[in-house]
């Protein structure tokens, strides 16, 4: 049977099967945001490998499951140990298996001005705002994932910092998830506001407690204003098991600055979707990253830049290391309007295949209508250079190692860029016990 | 030669010179000298033709013609030439077929033969012996992956070429070490004629070390605020800047 | 800044030199298409029974396919029954045996297009077949060529002189059902060029098909095959243009190319079918399904191309490195200006061992244009220490083009080693006044600068068809002087 029919069979049993969880909001417009998402869903054709944008993604072991939205009222006793931060030093903000968890959140010394908490604790007024905001923005509108996150709205994040904020404590996000009776759907939403001049720091990490195989399918959406400025480190460390598939939407005003680095290294299927656009001029948008694939593994980049104003910057460097017979896949476009004179866009993909059996498929590419403008983008498929491994085991240093280091040198293009410390050791402890 | 009069220009609305006169014979060598942001390297660039520059008020006559009147590679062909701060990279194009290209453009429009293939060759590497520039660096790309030094006596070879009326070198002493200095100097000094003049834009007293000027200028606030022999170069060098521009403000 | 635009604009607005009519009785199958229409092609070229049957079979699968729609492109619905798939010049007696029978005004057409069919006044070194509408109408140093064992005739000549070769190869390399323009040309192709190069023998000449559209409402879908035998070399040259005509044509052509082992063929093209005018209205169609296929180890294929004409250009000429050791090249230079579309490319697919490809493209918009460039390089499992690079280049002529990199990428052998790099960029401002300071014009700077970023490209091209490229570069973008 041809993959359409059968996302499509998927997608109706997903969503008539965890309909009966999804309670009905007391706020119009998150039942407006549920009901919009399911008529849209109606007209679209579910993905399929014959849609350029799934091309690579192989859908069929996803559609061979079922997952179940997480009904458990009650809050899970779990524990996360591993922190980036310490608690005193963040803020922290917890959901497991879909589903907010306040004892192991953490907002201390937090000032009222400034919002960062789960959807479900806001206040009614609040959640409309937010949920209002959520449908003006209405991003990833033919995306039929976005659309059953949407439809099956349950929980998910606001942070909303006003007009010359500064936070300086890192916000640390954990999307925990643990085996359950049913194969979990875990379907947060989040949303991410930084008024004109504000400046944050937002860590979300997508992590097992143990060996789950559940669906994680997550959207964020964040709004710069004027001169705002984050940064965003996303760390995909999930179980072996887990089927992980995420989006960013980004819309950035005048002046703005994002500074994106994403990991990708765990579940047996991830693909990470980000989709940047520039609503005012000089602004500037750096997307960096590093995946890992080892057997059996897919994992998937799809970054998505959409340049419409003058006088913008754009810098996407994406690193990739295949050390299993898995596959990766990295699609990247950058995209110039007639009008964005003066743009500076570079792409630069670079991948180390390590192993017989795997693959790599990467798709970097270049539309563009304006004429003034610097744009190119790079990409590369090489193992380690032997010169370089013969040179290290010549100083005394053995196979092994000297392969971690090589592999490590070549993440490293990506991390020393990273200007956090902790999150900088954090991953490269993660990368060093990965290869 | 050149005659320029009470200059106004702007860029993009902010006034760069302000009333501008420069007098220069045949024959003669102008320093002009100046802080940075002074408006020397504007000057430079509008007696070349570049645009982006609006003129406010003022004339410049070169050889008694309205130099507004003529496009750039007029002005060139006529005998203007500029030898860059920065000499722009033509990935591609090959240094020797733009020398011969640009040499041979500006004879036919003088009523000269062009020079065949064999007369060039013999000739350029007669000019490129004089500035010390490698023979190799003549088959490549024009200025791609040149050093500084080289991008610069390869600005010097084009000039002995084209053999201009009116020579203006802007900075080129800039980023050279004193060896590379002094092979530029003496392929200039090589050019001096008296029928041809020069302008020397320089921030520094160095070059005209070298190339021993006739008259030095100050150029200021957008105007030349002094004017001297060699000996204005060796005072500034001592005293900076400074002291001029408090005698022209009071 | 706007006085650079404009002028550059008013350089690449420049007239068509090659449009005139030529007026012969050409004999013209009514427009339409049908199994009928096919079975009469074959027989007024007295083909083999297999070669009918394959046409049948070809026009049966066209049926049921569909146009492709992936590219870049916008191109209007085209009704293929307004389309005349027959159009020959009217012969004199049983075809022409020597130039003397063919029509004047066919030798003069040539003539005035600069490819001179009588021997003496040819171009030393270059033998030519020469493809009006849809028949051969001359090939020359046929019995030069012969001395050396090398077979260069049409293909309905090869068809009846050398049945058993082209049997063997035919459709070999691009089946009928790869896709939709290779389907219905398999169906109507109604002739082309057939090579056969023996083994160990290095052509003693350049070869070279010159096709020319001449009647209206005709498609052009002319089928080429070239057979380099074991440790030949040939090298090879194709051009095309057409009349300047309000409607579109259609040209949708085959070329197949088989190198054995160690055998190396060069393929270059200067294509410059008629673009169409400011408007948009007429030009042609290309629509050209092109691969080599490297069958024995050390083969080497190149193609090199300068596209400069079209209204719309579908072209991929590809390579499959399937012997150990095998070679592919692609170098390509596109100008697209007014309305003109291009989406060309290339496609490496690497299976052999220690196979390596180079693509180097070099795209030019200009005006309305569009151009894309859609690459395919593919490592196969077993291609152990395959290389590739690829550099793209896109440069923009005005703020209403568009240029597109869609590289696709697929490596399944970690031996690999695949390079993409890809830039745009426009022709800058300090480049021009650095050119028109050295007392260049604006038009010789412009020349120049492309010419430069064609380099790489246009030194693969054989010295007579460079300066024939450099020439319509010129002319492409900066009008003639004067």
């Amino acid at each position: 049977m041809n993959s359409s029919i059968i996302g499509q069979d998927w997608f109706q049993n997903t969503l008539l099967s965890n309909q009966p969880e999804i309670e009905k909001s007391k706020v119009l417009a998150v039942n407006n945001i549920q009901a919009k998402a399911r008529n849209q869903l109606k007209h679209l054709v579910m993905p399929n490998r014959k849609q350029e944008t799934w091309r690579y993604t192989d859908l069929n072991s996803l559609y061979e499951k079922m997952f179940k939205l997480n009904d458990r009222k009650t809050i899970d006793a779990i524990d996360v140990d591993e922190w980036i931060f310490p608690e005193q030093e963040s803020y922290r903000l917890v959901m497991v298996n879909g589903r907010f968890n306040p004892q192991l959140s953490s907002l201390e010394g937090l000032s009222d001005r400034i919002i960062i908490s789960a959807f479900s604790q806001l206040s009614a007024e609040l959640q409309f705002d937010a949920a209002r905001i959520l449908q003006t923005i209405n991003s990833f509108e033919s995306d039929a994932f976005a659309q059953m996150n949407r439809s099956l709205f349950s929980d998910g994040f606001y942070i909303h910092v006003p007009k010359n904020t500064w936070i300086e404590k890192p916000i640390e996000i954990a999307y925990v998830n643990h085996s359950s009776d049913d194969q979990v759907l875990s379907q947060p939403s989040s949303l991410i506001i930084l008024e004109n001049d504000a400046q944050a720091k937002v860590v979300e990490r997508y992590m097992s407690l143990d060996e789950a195989e559940y669906f994680f399918n997550g959207t964020s959406d964040i709004v710069l204003k004027k001169n705002a400025h984050l940064k965003h480190y996303r760390i995909q460390q999930e179980s072996h098991n887990a089927y992980h598939l995420s989006r960013v939407a980004l819309k950035q005003k005048n002046g703005s600055i994002y500074k994106n680095v994403n990991l990708a290294l765990g579940g047996c299927w991830s693909r990470m979707d980000i989709q940047t656009a520039f609503e005012g001029q000089q602004a500037s948008c750096d997307l960096q990253g590093v995946y890992t694939v080892r057997d059996q593994q897919y994992n998937d980049i799809h970054i998505d830049v959409k340049h419409q104003q003058p006088n913008c910057t754009s810098q996407e460097k994406f690193r990739g290391i295949i050390h299993g017979k898995g596959r990766a896949v990295f699609d990247g476009r950058i995209l110039v309007s007639k009008d964005a004179q003066k743009t500076d866009a570079q792409l630069s993909n670079k991948n180390l295949l390590l192993v017989d059996d795997a693959e790599i498929n990467t798709k970097p590419q270049l539309e563009i209508y304006a004429d003034d403008v610097k744009c190119s983008h790079g990409t590369t498929v090489g193992k380690i250079n032997p010169e370089h491994m013969f040179y290290l085991r010549a100083r005394g240093i053995p196979e092994d190692q000297a392969y971690r280091m090589l592999c490590l040198g070549f993440a490293e293009q990506v991390l020393e860029a990273i200007e956090d410390k902790p999150i900088q050791n954090y991953i490269h402890g993660l990368l060093s016990n990965l290869l | 030669m050149l005659s320029i009069k009470d200059l106004h220009v702007s860029v993009e609305g902010k006034d760069i010179l302000k009333g501008l006169n420069l007098e220069v014979k045949p024959g003669e060598v102008h320093a002009i000298m100046g802080p940075n942001g002074s408006g020397k390297s504007t000057m430079a660039h509008i007696l070349a033709g570049r645009d982006g520059y609006e003129l406010i008020k003022g004339s410049i006559l070169y050889q008694d013609q309205d130099l507004f009147d003529l496009s750039v590679e007029e002005r060139a062909q006529r005998g203007i030439f500029l030898a860059m701060q920065y000499p722009v990279e033509l990935p591609g194009v090959n240094n020797m077929t733009f020398l011969k290209e640009s040499m041979n453009s500006i004879r036919r429009v003088n009523g000269q033969d062009e020079l065949d293939a064999v007369a060039f060759m013999k000739l350029v590497k007669e000019k490129a012996a004089l500035v010390e520039l490698p023979e190799k660096l003549l088959k490549r790309d024009v200025n791609s992956g040149f050093s500084g030094g080289e991008k610069k006596r390869n600005e010097i070879l084009q000039m002995a070429l084209l053999e201009p009326k009116l020579g203006i070198l802007d900075e080129t002493d800039s980023g050279l070490d004193i060896d590379a200095l002094r092979v530029v100097a003496n392929g200039v000094n090589a050019l001096r004629s008296p029928q041809r003049s020069m302008i020397v834009v320089t921030h520094y007293q160095r070059l005209l070390d070298y190339i021993k000027p006739d008259v030095v200028h100050v150029l200021a606030n957008g105007r030349i605020v002094r004017s001297g022999g060699h000996s204005l170069a060796l005072e500034l060098e001592e005293k900076g800047y400074g002291w001029i521009l408090e005698e022209d403000a009071a | 800044m706007s006085a650079t635009t404009e002028t550059i604009e008013q350089l690449i607005d420049h007239g068509y030199v090659a449009g005139f009519v030529t007026n012969i009785d050409a004999e013209t199958f009514e427009p339409g298409l049908d199994e009928d229409v096919i079975r009469r092609i074959s027989l007024i070229k007295r083909e083999p029974e297999w070669m009918t049957q394959l046409r049948i079979q070809a026009y049966q699968d066209w049926l049921n396919m569909v146009p492709p729609d992936w590219a870049h492109l916008k191109i209007p619905a085209i009704d293929f029954q307004t389309i005349s798939y027959y159009s020959a010049p009217k012969k004199k007696g049983d075809g022409p045996k020597s130039l003397d029978e063919i029509d004047p005004e066919i030798l003069d057409t040539y003539n005035k297009l600069g490819i001179p069919l009588e021997e003496q006044k040819a171009l030393a070194g270059i033998a030519v077949d020469a493809v009006f509408d849809s028949v051969s109408v001359a090939t020359t140093f046929r019995e030069k060529l012969s001395e050396a064992g090398v077979i260069f005739c049409s293909m309905s000549e090869a068809l009846q002189e050398h049945p058993d070769l082209v049997r063997k190869y035919f459709a070999s390399v691009v089946p009928h059902k790869d896709n939709f323009f290779a389907a219905l040309n398999a169906a109507v192709f109604s002739d082309g060029t057939f090579v056969y190069i023996p083994p160990n023998v290095r052509c003693p000449m350049e070869l070279s098909t010159y096709f020319r559209i001449n009647e209206s409402n005709t498609g052009q879908f002319e089928r080429t095959l070239i057979i380099a035998d074991e440790g030949s070399y040939v090298s090879y040259l194709e051009g095309c243009t057409a009349p300047q005509r309000d409607e579109n044509q259609l040209h949708a052509a085959v070329v197949e190319l088989v190198a054995l082992g160690d055998a190396t063929i060069k393929y270059s093209t200067v294509q410059n079918w008629y673009p169409g005018d400011e408007q948009g209205r007429g030009g042609i169609y290309n629509f050209v399904t092109k691969r080599g296929d490297c069958r024995g180890d050390r083969a080497h294929i190149s193609w090199t191309q300068v596209e400069t004409g079209s209204a719309i250009t579908w072209k991929y000429p590809s390579c499959i490195l399937r012997g150990n050791d095998s070679v592919g090249e692609f170098y390509s230079v596109a100008v697209t200006k007014g309305l003109q579309q291009a989406d060309t490319g290339t496609k490496m697919i690497h299976m052999g061992r220690n196979t390596r490809s180079t693509v180097v493209s070099k795209g030019i918009s200009a005006g309305k244009a569009h151009n894309t460039y859609r690459g395919l390089v593919r490592i196969a499992r077993r291609a152990e220490h395959a290389r590739n690079h690829t550099q793209c280049d896109s440069l923009l002529i005005g703020d209403r083009c568009g240029a597109h990199t869609y590289p696709y990428i697929e490596v399944k052998n970690p031996s690999a080693d695949v390079e993409h790099e890809a830039t745009t960029s426009k022709i800058s401002e300090d480049q021009l006044f650095y050119c028109q300071q050295r007392g260049l014009d604006e038009e010789a700077a412009i020349s120049m600068i492309v010419n430069g970023f064609c380099k790489e490209v246009l030194k693969e091209l054989p010295m007579e068809f460079a300066v024939e490229a450099r020439k319509l570069l010129n002319v492409t973008l900066e009008g003639a002087v004067g």
